[in-house]
């Protein structure tokens, strides 16, 4: 059996399209306010871009970023840079890959800018810290860290008063940085917006439950782009509101995403970015991952809303239900609800060696999910961003054995 | 001179040649004890349970205050890095979590931590979280908490919040383990534990001037020793070899300074000493940023009246140390422990490259060993800015990574033995 399909199999969303146009358009944003002299920031993704948008600061997301950097399979040549440097090579892959463009000046869009300021939010990893520490003290950016302290289940009581207090902390820091001050009235327009995207992306997620599935997982991680950097923009809304109208019309038509779907797949983590033609090959076996924990980080389902009448307390609650915030017993119910609500037959664990807060638990989830729910799980070994972890070969047939046990419970 | 030449790192034989002042043996016996408890803390562990039969509760962050442990008249125990061999942990948890957690874990899964009645986690990394994940979803002890501690640690707002925070977890202890708070048992407990961390500074300021030139290893014994002894136990028995220091003469092997995260292998300090370079000081959570936490510094004069049984004239406003003081302990607790130089885990963290440049003077070691755990993120990113700052301030480091098990290796030896040969090289040359 070939790994690789030689044709594809599956076909693009229409929307697809305009996103390359709208990501073509924030890299041009980023240069332009760099040689206009307006601020931008560099934010690690638990941090909200809204309060970003609303003080009219460009945010960077280097995480995105350096997904591209995946993606154009650069990760070790920008890598061998960051470890020129004397940072070592087990390190986040994405971390590797922007200290490698930052030293170098190399990279997909060529020399970045150097941002205003930094924000980094505890409520995913140690490492997003350290990753702008490293920045910090290469280029000498004011850097600022949001304390999320980890909890069980979400923020509440002194925790909530506490992340609440950093958050007005960070806005007071933001404004002596910059000299901006916060319109809460602006705020409030752009948490609408925020609010009204995230709401769609939600039912782009519930629409994946349909049988047959209308999308893929390559097509949902393509997709998560807006999500992460432009919430609270028009641009966003629009782009989403296209998004589910075509993937709503696929449903109503009956469109298979993969033909004779045959397997339904949660898949748990980030993907591969240097090979998101994985799942193609897979939909040639009538795999298709119907449903993914990462892209759950965005929905409201799991992560809810900003409360208008309450922002900065409401993000700080926000912030503190974070996917990477939370215990494993928060992480469980989450995936068995989606294993229930998307009926699925399977779980791939991509057990990423550049994210621990997401890894460091999947022995136990997959151990609980299948004796609580018999729903079988994979530990797939990876990275999500340099591709000479990942041993394709091997990790293919680790992939064709959890199919050929899948073939064997069915009967 | 050829200096070092490997083996006469000071004090290497201390305690084998007899007691140099005082009560015949006193000093040779209390180092001696504080071996057999650095090198076999667990035995230790049990002793004091059969002996009290009090419960005990296990932590392994060095910013998590003991007191707190105390206070509901329970025994804290760090546990420490054992260097056993990885065989159940994979069961659990991928290889590329930080082999120092791992090693926690197998520890559990063994059941050699069978005598924890607790274990209290912190984030402290993200490796230790995901053992913590283990430890819960898989109950390895029959109590297990997890205090949410903060990671920025020079705002007030740490300061009040930990502080709330522990007295939360204080209430789940109560409630769990049947064990009130006792107040005057929780200021007690911050003087008892306060002044074994001074004696252990003190030590550590006597190694470092080379007045009491006890070996690498030793000390790392002392350190394990202080986390695990009953406070006032340790303190008399290292006041006895302060006391009555065992006799050693300071060797001519070449001073240096361990910096690294926690470091407990005993065994691997001898191998290190054994190539000519002297432990004189560290650069440890477990050590010299540890030892240095006074809760009773930032403790108003009227709380600490009480905590002695005298009566207070009036409140300070200001510590020992010069930073604030406050009258309720939990934040006191909080500032000391959130105040003291910081790990690469916490925010900001440049003050521990000033720690560290600090501990190289005041030692007079002329290098350091870094010692970098694999798999750690946070010192893998913190060694390029450390390897820096010291090139800048003219000190030799060499980086050795590791995962903080075995007795050393050939490989490692040469390449220690051609670090001190730079300074062996530099001196003729002088």
């Amino acid at each position: 059996m070939s790994t690789r399909a030689d044709q594809p199999v599956t076909k693009r969303l229409e929307a697809t399209r305009s996103l390359r146009s709208l990501i073509k358009g924030y890299y041009e944003e980023l240069f332009r306010a760099a040689d206009e002299g307006r601020p931008s920031a560099w934010l690690n993704v638990g941090v909200p871009c809204e309060f970003f948008y609303a003080m009219d600061i460009f945010p960077f997301y280097p995480e995105n970023y350096a997904a591209a950097c995946g993606a154009l399979k650069i990760t070790p040549q920008l890598s061998a840079v960051a470890e020129a440097h004397g940072f070592s090579a087990d390190l986040c892959s994405y971390v590797r890959a922007t200290l490698g463009t930052v030293f170098s000046g190399e990279g997909p869009y060529g020399e970045l800018p150097r941002p205003t300021l930094q924000v980094s939010a505890m409520n995913s990893c140690i490492m997003v810290m350290v990753w702008w520490r490293a920045v910090q003290r290469h280029w000498d950016v004011p850097t600022f860290v949001v304390d999320t302290p980890l909890v069980r289940e979400h923020s509440e009581g002194i925790n909530l008063d506490y992340v609440e207090s950093e958050l007005r902390r960070m806005v007071a820091w933001i404004e002596e940085q910059t000299g901006r001050t916060l319109d809460e009235q602006r705020l409030r327009e752009v948490v609408r917006l925020s609010n009204e995207g995230k709401e769609i992306w939600s039912e782009v997620l519930d629409l994946r439950r349909a049988k047959p599935c209308p999308i893929t997982a390559a097509d949902i991680f393509t997709h998560m782009f807006p999500m992460v950097a432009l919430r609270g923009t028009p641009q966003y809304v629009a782009h989403l509101r296209a998004l589910r109208d075509e993937i709503k019309q696929r449903v109503d038509e009956g469109f298979a995403a993969v033909e004779g779907e045959r397997y339904r797949l949660l898949w748990d983590n980030l993907p591969p970015w240097f090979d998101l033609k994985l799942f193609e090959d897979l939909a040639g076996r009538g795999v298709n991952f119907v449903i993914d924990t990462y892209t759950q980080a965005w929905g409201p389902r799991y992560m809810g809303t900003i409360d208008e009448a309450d922002l900065v307390r409401s993000f700080a609650a926000y912030m503190g239900a974070g996917f990477l915030n939370v215990q494993i017993g928060r992480r469980y119910e989450l995936l068995a609800e989606l294993v229930r609500r998307y009926d699925v037959d399977g779980i791939v664990f991509h057990s990423d060696r550049s994210c621990k807060p997401f890894s460091l638990v999947q022995v136990e989830l997959r151990k609980r999910l299948q004796e609580d729910l018999g729903v079988p799980g994979l530990l797939l070994e990876g990275d999500h961003n340099d591709q000479t972890l990942l041993d394709r070969g091997r990790a293919w047939g680790q992939l064709e054995s959890f199919l050929e046990m899948l073939d064997a419970r069915r009967g | 001179m050829t200096r070092g030449n490997g083996g006469s790192a000071p004090g290497a034989n201390a305690g084998a040649a007899g007691p140099a002042h005082g009560p015949a043996g006193a000093g040779v016996a209390a180092l001696e004890r504080l071996r057999a408890v650095g090198s076999h803390p667990l035995v230790e562990l049990a002793a004091i349970k059969e002996r009290t039969g009090l419960m005990a509760m296990g932590y392994f962050d060095s910013y998590l205050p003991e007191e707190l442990i105390m206070a509901h008249g329970l025994v804290p125990y760090r546990i420490t890095v054992s260097g056993v061999d990885d065989v159940r942990s994979g069961e659990f948890i991928q290889r590329y979590a930080c082999p120092a957690a791992r090693d926690l874990l197998e520890q559990a899964l063994r059941g050699d931590l069978a005598l924890l009645d607790g274990v209290l986690f912190t984030r402290y990394c993200d490796s230790l979280r995901g053992v913590f994940a283990v430890w819960d979803t898989e109950r390895l002890s029959p109590f297990v908490d997890f205090v949410r501690y903060p990671t920025v640690v020079d705002t007030p707002g740490a300061v009040t919040y930990l502080a709330r925070e522990l007295q939360e977890v204080s209430g789940r202890i109560a409630e769990a383990f049947d064990a009130p708070l006792d107040e005057r048992r929780l200021l007690d407990s911050i003087a008892a534990c306060d002044r074994k961390r001074a004696l252990v500074a003190q030590l550590a300021a006597r190694r470092a001037s080379r007045d009491l030139p006890l070996a690498g290893a030793d000390y790392l014994a002392v350190l394990v020793a202080a986390t695990t002894m009953l406070p006032d136990e340790f303190t008399a028995t290292l006041s006895t070899l302060l006391e009555h220091p065992p006799a050693g003469e300071p060797g001519d092997a070449v001073p240096v300074v361990l910096s690294g995260t926690t470091f407990d292998n005993i065994a691997l300090a001898a191998a290190v000493e054994s190539t000519g370079l002297y432990l004189a000081a560290d650069d440890l959570s477990t050590g010299s940023r540890w030892y240095g936490v006074r809760v009773g510094a930032s403790l108003a004069a009227a709380t600490a009246a009480t905590a002695a049984g005298t009566q207070a004239e009036g409140a300070e406003t200001r510590g020992e140390a010069g930073g604030p003081t406050f009258t309720d302990p939990w934040e006191a607790l909080a500032y000391a422990y959130l105040s003291k130089p910081p790990c690469s885990v916490k925010e900001p963290s440049s003050p521990r490259a000033d720690h560290l440049v600090g501990m190289v003077r005041s030692s007079g070691a002329e290098g350091v060993l870094f010692y970098l755990t694999k798999y750690c993120d946070s010192e893998q990113v913190e060694w390029p800015f450390i390897r820096d700052r010291l090139e800048r301030e003219g000190i030799p480091v060499v980086m050795v990574e590791g995962d903080q098990k075995g007795e050393g290796s050939g490989a490692l030896s040469t390449r220690l033995e051609a670090f001190r040969e730079q300074f062996e090289l530099g001196g003729d040359l002088a």
